[in-house]
């Protein structure tokens, strides 16, 4: 079991001269601690328009800030919003690449859509589009990286032979994911042997079924890299405290704020109809189901508590077959940054060194990945 | 934490419908019409459209809606209804300030049970093979809208709010203002999107002053059965949104 930590750099309001520098620098000083503490990995999101929610929308830039000031931590792009309106293959393939040289080779390489219409209205994005751009894009960034020079005639995107440069530092290439929230996206996954990098918070029963099938399908699966990322990467609360009803309490509050916020967005579903977007705002369900415990408990799948509870919360996710968990540490400052940091001290002190580190899925290894 | 609106409703007490009885029963309107187009709002009035106890969409909408009842308990109708995009708390809802129906026994009935607050207008809906229109005329036309170019889709696709309503609900010995909460159940035996297109629109004669529609998302069209619901919840409008919510 490996653990990271993972940012939509949320912003609140009031928004005065400094309040976004001062959220960002606090992500910073997280990000270092997390290093030093051992922590394996850092993911930060694309999101455009997402007042207050999400204030990240050049997340390579933070990440390569992130890179220049740690030393092991790896770098996890979460994700490249694989729509031509928001981003070129070609730039992403070379930004990506850039990250992982100035990083030592440290980049995680996550791949997504999008889901809003705050965000793909905004771009002016087809939602049905979105989906196949997504595909196409995810088979040939790789070429990108690995060919001498690479060219291109597709449905969505084309280019005549050029030198896409420079080449990643890792060989033959960053681990690739898919960000997953609609459901069937961690077959799509499955399918095309890249990591499923979940982004809901669903309980144990559901994650398991999901999971399970992901084993499954990428035994059988054809590769759009060079080699399979066999991972399950799902995301948690965190806040650890010595006293269990003050963390429970406070994470709670931390888990309540960002749903809350996340509630606020205009889903894509909700504003154009379209098969693209599978039925009924499901970030948000899920989000619900995982935040809302039967009444004074906290919910079962949270890594929120004393470190006792929270070692039992992550051994249930590692027995369902959950390989990395990300954290979210804060949702609009909601929680002190010297409270969030001893909170990663305590994390790291009592929990971390009950999980030994697994060996890394032969498929990875052997390719020379992560 | 999101932005809440700042709108003052007391000025659209007076013209509110009144329900006498909170316990309404289901009602049923088989194979309806239902012509919804929704564009951006300029953010001009995102709060002044929406009272303290909501938060507006970001961006801020504008959702038109036109159902063709044909068959209900009080006849046929059709229904025009403009909604302004919102969260009650975390759920999405669309916020009604004044609608427009064509039948008094409609208005009537749908003012007592479910606190539309409607006024008399002509109103029709009609389907082409190249549009889906629909007009409203009360003083001149307050609504001109279409869905132009259907396709067929699943009406598994498509997605409604629900309504708050504004009313006049009996509390506390008398009667009070609240938004009533209206969540119908659909189920579709067809239908189709295609472009938006708004030909005119009077935001003062919906009681929405300063709404301004101004970038096009989307058009849907369906054949649906709708089950008018028992009322569940009301919202207090002035109170901050986690304060505002009442169940029944």
């Amino acid at each position: 079991m490996k653990f990271g930590i993972f940012y939509e750099i949320s912003v609140p309001r009031p928004w005065g001269p400094t309040t976004e520098y001062e959220v960002y620098q606090n992500c910073i000083e997280q990000v270092k601690l997390a290093d030093e503490l051992g922590f394996d990995q850092v993911w930060a999101v694309e999101h455009h328009f997402l007042e207050e929610y999400s204030h990240c929308s050049a997340p390579e830039v933070f990440l390569t800030a992130c890179a220049m000031v740690t030393k092991k931590i790896r770098i996890g792009r979460g994700i490249v919003v694989c729509v031509p309106q928001f981003n070129s293959p070609i730039k992403a393939a070379e930004v990506a690449a850039t990250m992982d040289i100035l990083s030592g080779g440290r980049l995680e390489f996550g791949t997504g859509r999008s889901a809003t219409w705050t965000e793909l209205g905004g771009f002016g994005a087809d939602p049905d589009e979105t989906k196949k751009t997504w595909d196409e894009w995810t088979r040939i960034i790789p070429k990108m990286w690995t060919q001498e020079r690479f060219g291109y005639e597709g449905r969505a995107f084309s280019m005549p032979k050029r030198a896409v440069l420079p080449k990643p530092y890792q060989k033959p290439h960053p681990p690739m994911w898919v960000a997953v929230t609609s459901p069937g996206t961690e077959l799509d996954a499955a399918d095309r042997g890249m990591g499923s990098l979940g982004l809901t918070f669903g309980g144990f029963q559901e994650q398991e079924k999901k999971i399970a099938e992901y084993r499954r399908r990428i035994k059988y699966c054809d590769p759009v890299g060079e080699f399979v990322n066999e991972q399950v990467n799902t995301v948690n609360f965190l806040f650890c405290h010595e006293d269990n009803e003050y963390g429970g309490r406070t994470g709670q509050r931390l888990a309540g704020t960002f749903n809350y916020l996340a509630e606020q967005l205009l889903a894509a579903r909700q504003a154009y109809p379209t098969r693209s977007y599978p039925n009924l705002g499901l970030l948000p369900a899920l989000r619900r189901e995982a935040t809302s415990g039967p009444e004074g408990t906290i919910p079962e799948g949270l890594a929120i508590g004393n470190p006792d509870r929270i070692v039992d919360v992550i051994k249930k996710w590692e027995a369902v077959g959950v390989d990395r968990i990300n954290f979210l540490l804060n949702a609009i400052e909601t929680v002190p940054q010297q409270e969030v940091l001893d909170s990663m001290r305590l994390f790291a002190k009592e929990v971390m060194p009950k999980f030994a580190a697994k060996p890394e899925p032969a498929s990875v290894s052997a390719a020379g990945g992560a | 934490m999101p932005l809440v609106g700042s709108r003052n409703l007391a000025t659209l007490a007076e013209s509110a419908p009144a329900i006498a009885d909170l316990h309404v029963d289901r009602w049923e309107f088989p194979k309806a019409q239902i012509l919804t187009v929704m564009y951006e709002l300029d953010d001009d009035a995102m709060l002044s459209l929406l009272p303290p106890a909501l938060h507006p969409t970001i961006p801020p909408t504008l959702a038109f809606t036109v159902t063709r009842v044909p068959e209900s308990p009080v006849g046929p109708f059709v229904l025009a209804e403009v909604r302004v995009g919102c969260r009650s708390g975390a759920r999405p809802r669309g916020f009604s300030a004044r609608g427009y129906c064509d039948s008094d026994e409609a208005i009537r009935a749908l003012g007592e049970r479910w606190g539309y607050p409607l006024r008399k207008a002509a109103v029709t809906l009609e389907k082409r093979y190249d549009r889906i229109h629909s007009m409203v005329e009360a003083t001149g036309v307050v609504l001109d809208v279409s869905l132009m170019n259907p396709e067929p889709v699943s009406g598994n696709d498509l997605q409604y709010l629900s309504s708050l309503n504004i009313a006049r609900v009996p509390r506390d010995g008398g009667h009070a203002m609240r938004l009533v909460q209206v969540d119908p159940d659909f189920t579709f035996h067809s239908a189709d999107r295609g472009q938006p297109q708004l030909n005119a629109f009077d935001a003062a004669a919906w009681e929405l002053e300063g709404a301004r529609p101004y970038f096009p998302v989307s058009a849907s069209y369906a054949v649906a059965d709708i089950t008018m619901p028992e009322l569940r919840y009301l919202v207090d409008p002035d109170k901050p949104p986690l304060e505002s919510v009442e169940r029944l």
